[in-house]
Order: C-alpha cells, then structure tokens, then sequence
C-alpha cells in the first residue's frame, strides 16, 4: 500500500543524498569538518529562491575545487561539508553568505558573542552527533510528508469514515438544523472548566465553558453520522446551536451555573436580532461574567463585522475569547490588535516534540500575546501542563484539568473525613477535661 | 468571494419615510424651537463594509437609554444617516453616547478625526433656535428626502428587471443544486481574467491568466431563484463541487501550445482530494504555467491542511497564491508568513484617503516582506491605483481597468 512505498529508496532527495554522504564520509571523517547553516531561522522574506540560490552561489568555488560539498534540506537550512586545509577559505564563505542576511532580525540582534546563523563540526570528534541531528531533522521532514499523503489517501479517509461514521450531507444538516429548533438541548449542555494549576498540581477554577457536546448530539439526533466532516457546513450548523445556545442560557433555570462562563458564539450570531434579544433579557450584571468564544475563521471571514461585533459587545461588559488557535497560527494573529481580551491556545504534542526551537518559539508567541491572557486547552496529559507552564501559561483547559478537579475534590473529601475523624478521637477526652 | 449587499433601505419607506417623519416634526416645531438641536450623524459615509444594515440597527441601538430618559427622537434615515433630535437634553449626556457610537466603527476612516475636531466628518451639530441653522438642516433633509425616493425608484426597477437576489439559500436547497452543478454546461461560463506585470517604458508582460467560473451566469443556470452567496459557509460548500467542474474542464485543455500562464482558485480541500491528484496526471507536466489560488479564509480554517497543500503544490512546481487580501486584513498580519509564492491584494479607496497613512505604511511594510515581485494588486477599477501601486514598487495587477489596459497593449502589438 502507499505507506510501504515511502522508504528512503525511491525519493532521491538532497536529505538522503546527505545521509548516504556521511555513511560515505565515516570512514575518513577525521579529514573533515562541516558547517550547518541555520537559513531556516531566518524571516520567510529572506528565504526566497533568489535568496537561497546567492547563499549556494557563495560555495561555488569551493565545490568546483573539490574542497568541499553542500546539501541543502527542505526547511532551507544548508550543510557544508569541507577538508580541514579549507577551512579559512570556507570561513570567508559563510561570512560572505552571512552578509547577504544582514538586515534580518537573527542578525541584526545578534550579540557579539552570538553565532546564530552557523554552527561548526569538527566531524571526526562529532561524528554521532551530527549524523542524530540530520536524521532527527530528516525523520521531521518525512512525517510531514507522510501525513500529507494520508489526507490524499483513500484508505485512510475510508477509516476516518469507519472510526467516524459517514460524512454529513446537505440533506442530514437541513434534518439536524430544523431538529435543533424544536429539540430540548438542556441535557446536552456541558461545562468545562478553566483552570489556573499551581506547582503542586492543584488546580483553582478561574470560569467555566459551556456548549453543547456535538458528540452526544449526534448520538441523540444522528447515530453514525460525521458532523464535523466537512468545516463549511459545520460552521452553519453552529449558527443554529448559538441560538439555542443563547435562549438556554438567557433562561436561568434551565442551566443552574455559577460562576464566570464562556460560551462559543459566531460574529453574525452577535449581530442579529436573537443577540440582542439576549442581552436585552439578562440582567446586566451578568455581561461581566461572560466570555465570548470566537473562532478565527470567523473572524477573518469579514474582519470588518469582527471588529463591530467586538466593539459592540466589549462595549455592553462581555469579554471576547479567540477560539483554536494553535502554535502555528498564534504566532500569525495578534491578541492585541484584535482586541480579544483572551486567546486560547490548543495543546498539541508537537510543541515539545519539537525540540528547544519550538519551545522558543511557543515561548515568544505567548509573552507577545501575554501570559495571563492566554489559556492552554485540550489539555489531556501532565506533559502539557508541565510544557505551558515552562511558557509562562497560567490557565488550562482540557480532560486533565476536569480529573485534577476531581482529584482535588476527592482529596479535600478525604481532608475533611480525617478532621471528623481526629475530632471524634479528641472529642471524648476533652469531654472529660471539661467536666 | 462574495461582498454582501450595501444599499440601506428600511421597510415602508416610500409613504411614511422617516425623512417624512422628520419633516413633519420640525414643521410642526418651527414657530417654537426653543431648547432644540439635532445631532447628525454621517454613517452614510461610512465604508460599505461597515455600512450593513445590521450594523446600523446596531449603532441606532445605542441611542435606546437617551430616548427613553430625555425628550430624544432618534431618525434613521434611508441612507444609513441617524439624526438625533433633541429638546433640552444637557449636551454632556449625549457626547458620551456619540463617543461609543464612534468607537463601533474605530477601525473605518470616517472615524479617524478627532471628536468635534475641525476635519470631524462623523457628526454635525445643528442648533435649531439659530434660523440658520435651522433652515440649513430643513434643507439638507429635504435633499436627503428626495435622493431617498430616487434609490428606491431605482431599486424597484431593478427588482423587476431580472430578479437575482433571490431566495436566501438554506441546506435544504444544496441538494438539488449540487445535482444541477455536475451536469451543467460550465465550460462556455469559464471567464479568464489577465494579471500583467508592468515594467518602466509603457511595456508589460502577461503574469497569468486567471480562470473562473462566471457566478452571475451559473446561478442563472442553477438555481436562479436562488441567492447562492446568501450563506457564506453554504456557498463555500458549493464552492468545492466548483472546483471538480473547473479542475475537469481545465484539465481537458492543450497545456503544451498555451502560451500564458493559468491561475484557478480552488479550496484546500481540493487540492488535497483525488480530482486534483486526476488533473495533476494531465497537467502536472506544465505545472510551472499554473497557478493555484487559495483563499486566506480557507488558510485560516485549517492552517496546518495549508501548509500541506502549500508544500505538495509548491514541490510539483506549482506556484501558490493567496487571494482574499484586502487592506484591512494586511493591518492584522503579516502575508509573509504564509510562505506562497504570490498574493493577491484587493484594491479598495481606504488606500487612497488623506486619512489612510497607516494603511499604506502596512503596505509598504508587506511589500518588504512578501517581495515587490510577490505582490499582485487585485480588482484595479482605476488607473489612480496604479500609478499610487507602482510608487510602492508593486508592478503587478488585474482588474476591469487593467482589462482595458491589456487590450490596448494586445493592439499595440505590446503584449
């Protein structure tokens, strides 16, 4: 099948070519040294093919004269490999190709001390190390190519479908949207909680979200059927559960909550008559202690009723949350800028699978957006709470969060049982001292 | 993309307008005007963008606390324009109500003057004991009275000349019209729209030519009862049955003797799915004529589907675009890290106002990023637009006035 055929064999490509240069090379390594130079670092808009193509330029010489070789990998990062009686000439060369780099930021805030842009091997003595480091960053670029050719492959969307049932149609949506008008949804609501977690792993609850669960939805309304499969038409679904969603929540009693809430909502939801309807009926102490949750497709879907809605309901008390931003996106979308109050940050193991550059790079993205502004979500291991608090985030949300809570109730249970239990052991003799 | 209506017309207008309405008031105020003002505010020069109706509702509503505490009439007038007319209200109570007014459209230019600042263009002031005053505002409503009637003369008129708008599409309609789109003739509605590259001297070059399928006419073929943009999410479904049609069509084509470059717009989804895998078999060969656009909203629905999208098309040397730009978007991130090898930004008057300097420094500054030679400016309606683009250094473009401009140079033997 197509994951049999994706072995190194039959893609020639330079990351294999390099792996097969230092089986090659093990056997005089002592002769030679490399250079790895970190181009992927550097801003996209100097890292074009014209850009790419200057920095091997400034190898020419080298490789024309045998001195040396240069492989280049996918994520524009490049190694060259040379005899140790080149080594002044090739430093000359890498200064060169530096200096084509100068105006971007790696650079130009590079202490004096710095060498950000290369690393030197002296690949005799660092043999092992050199060799881990390209397969690891082989191995990252082969999973990425496999994943894209299982979104291709039919076997795999047909176990998708097995796993998830059959993907929704036009005509299922028109069935569970005329469904959801009529259906009491109360017993589908539920409430997720967000968490600050001390060092200890306690956790304090800071508010709580509330949705509809989609999965137990679909088991009331449309056993086997895959409502998130296609995004277009999900998206249209959730225009009809903010409006239940709103009259469930405009009516107190059918939900007792306490406390702050968040609850996910799209930017025309905020803008038609039902919204107003809503807030109209709230009392409006309540607005301060709602939070609304906007996903990011929506609102770059028409910035410009974005910012209304937001303005608008900022104005009125609510606070605004953006919704599923993950490490690749939060790095692109500015809390500040878009005026959101908090952002939310979906846990993903690649974050610290991805070695310390992710975790630098996770780690900028939150000190930009703020710490306590950010929450981490879908947090369902130790691992991630360990991971968001080692940058700076305060506030989780997830599976894991919801068992420490239970955790925590348990052991202030057990507390408590002990106290009663200590008590009942003193109680007799104090008894007696008082008579 | 679809951009949602703009023109403002509120039910029952023709008999008893609100410019009637008003009219009628001040009539009857006029032999005693004695503690009365108004307060008129120009969201009618707002961008057509924030200029929705909803959004109106909406700004109007801010006004509910004033009328219901203060003799406060509020007037909504047909061209989006609210007028607040006062009787001895303290004018402190009503700056702050202005203010929040303002600051629901902070991001629009109408709004970037200062409050009561003398380039103010948001609100106007009318103390209505003042004759002249008085007889100024009558007359300026009288004008916005008759306009009003005019629009809706015309909008009847077209109303009853081809009846487009249509229904509002609902998933009940999908169906029937996915079934009509696999077997509609398409390939004579497949319009091809020229993106050129202008160099110094009056010389240019053919960058690609786009190709899309006409929405106006398959809709008339369709489904056309129907409003198929009125659903964003709903259109955007339909959009992916679009794509197969357009990727069969174009993919029939003789890619060997085509001289220019193509460019088609298509969803992620598709470009990971089979149909493009069939037409990569046909065309992948000349995959450096074509160009694949993807739609910033779609890059943003699922980031990390892009990037796969990206790299898979970029590794089969096709070259990939994002559209949906558009000066306001630039102002919330940086293209450049999207990693395509061209975008598409929309033009629009915001960057060409006295008050737009932010807007052209965001430019400027995605120029930088992206690459002069990344940048394609989109839906070019005048020749200001180029001559305002080339002092960026932006020297690509497409749009209805470079339509005119491509076949002049094809009759000059330029291009």
């Amino acid at each position: 099948m197509a994951d049999m055929e994706s072995g190194p064999k039959h893609l020639a490509s330079q990351e294999n070519l390099l792996l097969s240069y230092m089986q090659r090379l093990e056997e005089n390594k002592g002769d030679h040294m490399a250079v790895h130079l970190h181009l992927s670092s550097l801003k996209p808009y100097n890292r074009r093919a014209h850009h790419i193509r200057a920095a091997e330029n400034g190898f020419e010489n080298l490789i024309k004269s045998l001195n040396g070789q240069l492989f280049m990998i996918k994520n524009s990062d490049m190694f060259f490999f040379f005899k140790n009686e080149a080594r002044a000439q090739t430093e000359t060369a890498v200064q060169k190709v530096r200096f084509l780099f100068s105006d971007d930021p790696l650079l130009e805030n590079e202490e004096a001390d710095e060498n950000r842009f290369s690393t030197w091997y002296d690949v005799g003595q660092q043999f092992g190390d050199l060799l881990h480091l390209i397969e690891s960053m082989i191995e990252t670029e082969d999973k990425r190519k496999k994943e894209t050719r299982a979104r291709m492959d039919t076997r795999t969307s047909l176990k998708v479908r097995q796993k998830e049932g059959e993907p929704i149609t036009p005509e299922i949506l028109a069935r569970v949207e005329s469904a959801l008008e009529r259906a009491d949804l109360s017993n589908l609501v539920r409430r997720q909680f967000v968490c600050t977690v001390d060092a200890q792993m306690i956790p304090e609850q800071s508010f709580s979200e509330v949705f509809i669960s989609i999965a137990d939805l679909r088991e009331t309304m449309v056993p086997g059927i895959n409502l998130v499969s296609n995004r277009w038409l999900f998206q249209h679904m959730t225009e009809s559960l903010d409006r239940r969603m709103l009259s469930l929540l405009s009516k107190n009693d059918a939900l007792a909550i306490s406390g702050d809430i968040s609850f996910n909502a799209n930017v025309t939801t905020l803008l038609s008559r039902g919204f107003q309807d809503f807030d109209d009926n709230i009392m409006a102490s309540r607005r301060g202690s709602m939070i609304i949750e906007l996903q990011k497709v929506d609102i770059f879907a028409d910035l410009s009723a974005y910012l209304f809605a937001r303005e608008f309901v900022q104005d009125k008390g609510y606070r605004v949350c953006l919704d599923g931003l993950t490490h690749n996106t939060m790095g692109m979308v500015e809390r500040e800028r878009l005026g959101a109050d908090l952002v939310k940050l979906v846990w993903h193991s690649d974050m610290v699978d991805g070695g310390p550059d992710m975790h630098e790079k996770v780690r900028t993205v939150v000190k930009r957006a703020n710490p306590s502004k950010v929450i981490m979500c879908r947090v369902d291991t130790r691992e991630a709470v360990d991971f968001g608090q080692s940058v700076g985030i305060k506030m989780f949300q997830g599976h894991f969060i919801e068992n420490l809570i239970a955790e925590d109730a348990r052991r202030r249970e057990l507390l408590r049982l002990k106290r009663r239990m200590e008590r009942a052991e003193q109680g007799p003799e104090n008894a007696v001292e008082e008579f | 993309m679809a951009q949602t209506g703009t023109v403002m017309t509120f039910p029952g207008s023709e008999s008893t307008s609100e410019e009637t309405q008003l009219l009628t008031r001040l009539r009857f105020i006029e032999n005693d005007r004695s503690g009365h003002y108004v307060v008129h505010v120009h969201l009618s020069a707002l961008r057509a963008s924030n200029r929705k109706p909803h959004f109106i509702n909406i700004a109007a509503k801010t006004f509910d606390d004033l009328q219901n505490n203060f003799d406060v009439s509020l007037f909504k007038l047909d061209n989006a324009d609210l007028v607040l007319l006062c009787k001895d209200v303290p004018v402190e109570e009503i700056d702050p109500v202005i203010h929040k007014t303002r600051q629901l459209f902070s991001e629009d230019p109408l709004t970037s003057s200062e409050d009561g600042s003398i380039d103010d263009r948001f609100s106007t002031w009318y103390d209505l004991v003042q004759q002249g005053d008085f007889v100024s505002f009558v007359e300026n409503i009288n004008l916005l009275s008759e306009q009003a009637l005019d629009r809706q003369r015309k909008a009847n008129g077209m109303l009853a000349a081809n009846s487009l708008p249509g229904a509002v599409l609902v998933p009940g309609h999908i169906a029937d019209i996915i079934l009509k789109l696999q077997s509609v003739e398409i390939e004579d509605i497949i319009h091809s729209q020229t993106a050129v590259v202008i160099r110094p001297g009056a010389t240019g070059s053919v960058l690609f030519c786009e190709q899309f399928v006409t929405m106006t006419e398959l809709q008339k073929r369709i489904a056309p009862e129907i409003n198929l943009f009125g659903s964003h999410w709903l259109f955007q479904y339909l959009t992916e049955t679009i794509d197969r049609r357009l990727l069969g069509a174009i993919g029939q084509r003789d890619f060997e003797s085509m001289s220019d470059s193509i460019s088609m717009n298509l969803n992620i989804s598709t470009v990971l799915g089979r149909e493009f895998q069939h037409f990569h078999q046909q065309a992948g060969a000349y995959s450096a004529k074509i160009v694949i656009e993807l739609q910033l909203i779609d890059v943003f629905s699922e980031m990390s589907a892009f990037a796969d999208a990206r790299d898979m098309l970029q590794e089969n040397g096709y070259r990939v675009l994002i559209d949906g730009l558009n000066p306001l978007s630039l102002q919330f991130f940086d293209p450049a890290l999207l990693e395509s090898d061209l975008i598409k930004v929309n033009w629009g008057p915001e960057f060409n106002n006295e008050e737009s300097g932010s807007r052209v420094e965001d430019m400027a500054q995605v120029v930088k990023n992206v690459g002069k030679d990344s940048v394609i400016l989109g839906r070019v309606d005048s020749e200001d637009a180029v001559i305002w683009a080339l002092t960026l250094g932006i020297s690509r473009f497409q749009g209805y006035y470079i339509d005119t401009l491509v076949k002049a140079m094809v009759a000059k033997g330029i291009i």
